[in-house]
């Protein structure tokens, strides 16, 4: 008799058992989410295990995109019916996502959100999206600016370059071929926001007729011949990406080259205090650098938005923020991160903030992803192998501008 | 014994025949129907989208053109350009391959110590994943970096760093030399099956006679891997023609142009720029200039070979 109460008491126990199981994996949601680290040592598994402590009824399956098909992947992705429910987005992709109908509206999950307020100032304005709406939730942010090789200066006894014209100056007196250019270009995938410095600051303008002035084919065609004819630039720059460009800048090849504070801390390691960095020039009366946002989307497909939303807004808290932000090496959204910031050297934090007031996007309209895309590259690489004149760069891009 | 009655049986009333008439197709039944489910049915599937003016990432505005996209190819200066780029790729490519995949297969054999080692290592670039080989290959050619500018200035065979994949006019070659290096495994192995396949006695009928080492390989080896070099060049040239992930991973088509191929052209236009419509009518047009070499390719050599 005792035997039998004892085994009905375990039945009892385990049937209980199974039950909740059954209850917990009912109400366990999964949120697929997407996002692109260069950084091997990823902290990302930290970041969801402390999520899924604080959220036991959701499970985060995050996925490490290679950064090259990035966007590719994600928009066949979205068409294909297979789409993650949230990504890490940038701006430019926007007006394209929008077109789609692929973005989950934020703007009432945001005014609700306690962390809105440690938001620093104005990135929310900055990420609207092209109907007014808020889609995008920042997540970190950079700032273009010209890294220089201190050392190599000094040796000519120049000092970091604040327009055009020193730019230029110094870019000739630091080239000594073919062991050294003054100038690292990147006339590759992504180079168009290094170009944007020189152009964009001159009159150039994403907008139909803003490419074909005089000023802004002038200012194309002196960045043309920094490369054809002071031969400042190495001569692998037609092809040269984000490895080749910081590559040539580690081993000495190049004396200066334009990117953001994500690759700071990887140059520092190799050349310490040889490095340093300034804000971009200024070129003609105008000054233009490229703000390197980064933003997290629900898209509007997923079926678990309030989970998803849970997800990428506890990326955008705090401490939380930093913990991201010392992954991919740039920098926090928040207030109370940006406070006591010790991921990067000074010098280059300060080269960020004093680049902020002349830090723009570029503009919103669906001709933006194709040149972001492909269109900048393949007519800046026939530009600057002499087979197409700077008019007829600039003609072929204003096509696709005006279309 | 009640089976052989059945059996008779059966053969009698004709159903055994009609059956076993029958059996090949339910064989092959399995095989052709995957077939045309993935193979057929998109390729159907891209001819009709290549109708259509559809960018996927506007839906809505997709609408039937015709022979629109074919008649904007053609005033297409890309696809011209990129047309011509094919054309050397295959014919440098393929003939390239196969010469040094001869030379290499004539070596292998040959008596020599550790010739089995060698026979494996040889296989090596071909086992290699492609996207590996070009990256491999990216640094090999980087002009600040690179290994291979740093010997040539060493051996002063050029005086600075030669931009490879920089220069419109060498980029295309040095992808060549790559996707060279990669595919001519493949034949000295096919070649090395078939030599081993000519009778040994042919050769010393041969030298009796007098002929000369030339001679020999002229008329009794060439013609002995006659078949070998026919199905193996068709095999690369079509593998050569379709492949585009080492180009697409060296150069990304560029500098400018310069390294387009047809299939590149098309992944380029379907897959970054979303334009499907367009994207597949480059990769019919392509299919179909590809289709019609292919078949007159076959019907020359294989006459040939059967001579």
């Amino acid at each position: 008799m005792g035997l039998l109460k004892k085994f009905a008491a375990g039945l009892a126990v385990a049937a209980t058992f199974a039950a909740s199981m059954a209850i917990g994996s009912a109400r366990a949601e999964t949120v697929r989410f997407w996002y692109h680290f260069d950084n091997p040592a990823n902290p990302m598994s930290e970041l969801v295990a402390k999520f899924e402590k604080a959220n036991p009824g959701i499970k985060i399956d995050a996925e490490n995109v290679p950064w090259n098909s990035y966007y590719d992947n994600l928009y066949t992705a979205l068409i294909g019916g297979n789409a993650p429910d949230a990504a890490m987005v940038k701006l430019f992709a926007q007006p394209r996502l929008v077109e789609m109908g692929a973005l989950e509206p934020l703007g009432e999950r945001i005014d609700a959100w306690p962390g809105k307020a440690d938001l620093l100032d104005n990135l929310l304005e900055l990420n609207k999206g092209p109907d007014g709406k808020q889609y995008y939730l920042p997540v970190q942010y950079v700032v273009l600016y010209l890294y220089y090789r201190t050392d190599l200066l000094a040796t000519a006894g120049l000092k970091p370059p604040t327009t055009c014209e020193e730019f230029r100056d110094a870019a000739i007196k630091l080239t000594k071929a073919p062991e050294t250019y003054g100038f690292g270009l990147r006339g590759g995938k992504g180079g168009w926001d290094q170009w944007g410095a020189f152009v964009f600051s001159q009159g150039g303008a994403l907008k139909p007729g803003g490419l074909t002035n005089q000023h802004a084919v002038a200012a194309n065609q002196w960045v043309i011949d920094l490369f054809r004819k002071d031969k400042v630039i190495p001569p692998s720059a037609p092809n040269d990406g984000f490895q080749e460009i910081i590559g040539a800048f580690k081993a000495g090849k190049t004396a200066m080259t334009i990117h953001h504070i994500g690759s700071s801390k990887d140059l520092v390691a190799a050349l310490g205090d040889k490095v340093s960095a300034v804000p971009v020039p200024k070129c003609g009366n105008g000054r233009w650098t490229s703000y390197g946002d980064e933003s997290l989307a629900v898209f509007s497909s997923s079926p678990h938005k309030d989970a998803a939303w849970k997800w990428i807004s506890f990326l955008a808290e705090g401490e939380n923020n930093v913990a991201f932000n010392s992954a991919t090496g740039q920098m926090t959204v928040t207030k109370s991160g940006a406070k006591d910031w010790k991921l990067h050297e000074r010098r280059f934090v300060d080269a960020t903030v004093d680049s902020l007031p002349f830090a723009h996007v570029l503009p919103q309209n669906a001709a933006t992803s194709e040149f972001v895309n492909t269109a900048w590259q393949t007519a800046m690489q026939r530009a600057l192998t002499g087979q197409i004149t700077s008019q007829q760069m600039m003609e072929e891009l204003n096509a696709l501008v005006a279309q | 014994m009640s089976i052989v009655t059945t059996t008779r049986a059966a053969e009698r009333s004709g159903s055994f025949w009609r059956r076993a008439h029958l059996t090949p197709y339910w064989l092959l039944a399995p095989a052709v129907v995957v077939t045309a489910v993935i193979v057929f049915l998109p390729m159907l599937q891209a001819v009709a989208t290549s109708f259509y003016d559809l960018i996927l990432f506007r839906p809505n505005a997709s609408r039937f053109v015709g022979f629109g996209n074919y008649i904007k190819l053609l005033q297409d200066p890309v696809f011209w350009t990129a047309l011509w780029n094919t054309v050397i790729w295959i014919g440098l490519t393929v003939p390239l391959q196969m010469g040094l995949g001869l030379i290499t297969a004539i070596l292998l054999n040959r008596e020599f110590p550790w010739r089995g080692l060698a026979r494996a290592l040889i296989i090596i670039p071909w086992a290699l994943p492609s996207v590996v080989i070009a990256l491999m290959w990216r640094w090999i050619y980087d002009p600040n970096t690179g290994v291979l500018n740093d010997l040539l200035i060493y051996l002063s065979v050029v005086q600075g760093a030669v931009p490879w994949l920089a220069d419109p006019h060498l980029a295309l070659y040095a992808v060549i030399a790559t996707l060279t290096w990669q595919g001519f495994p493949f034949f000295a192995v096919m070649i090395l099956a078939g030599l081993q396949g000519i009778p040994k006695s042919q050769y010393e009928a041969a030298s009796l006679d007098g002929a000369s080492p030339w001679r020999q390989f002229l008329h009794i080896t060439l013609p002995g891997i006659m078949p070998v070099l026919a199905t193996a060049g068709l095999l690369r040239v079509i593998w050569v023609a379709n492949s585009m992930d080492v180009i697409f991973v060296m150069t990304g088509g560029g500098p400018g142009y310069s390294t387009h191929t047809l299939p590149l052209y098309a992944f380029i236009k379907a897959r970054q720029n979303l334009d499907f419509g367009y994207g597949t009518a480059i990769a019919v047009t392509f299919t179909i200039l590809l289709g019609s070499f292919v078949a007159v390719y076959l019907a020359r050599t294989m006459r040939e070979v059967e001579k």
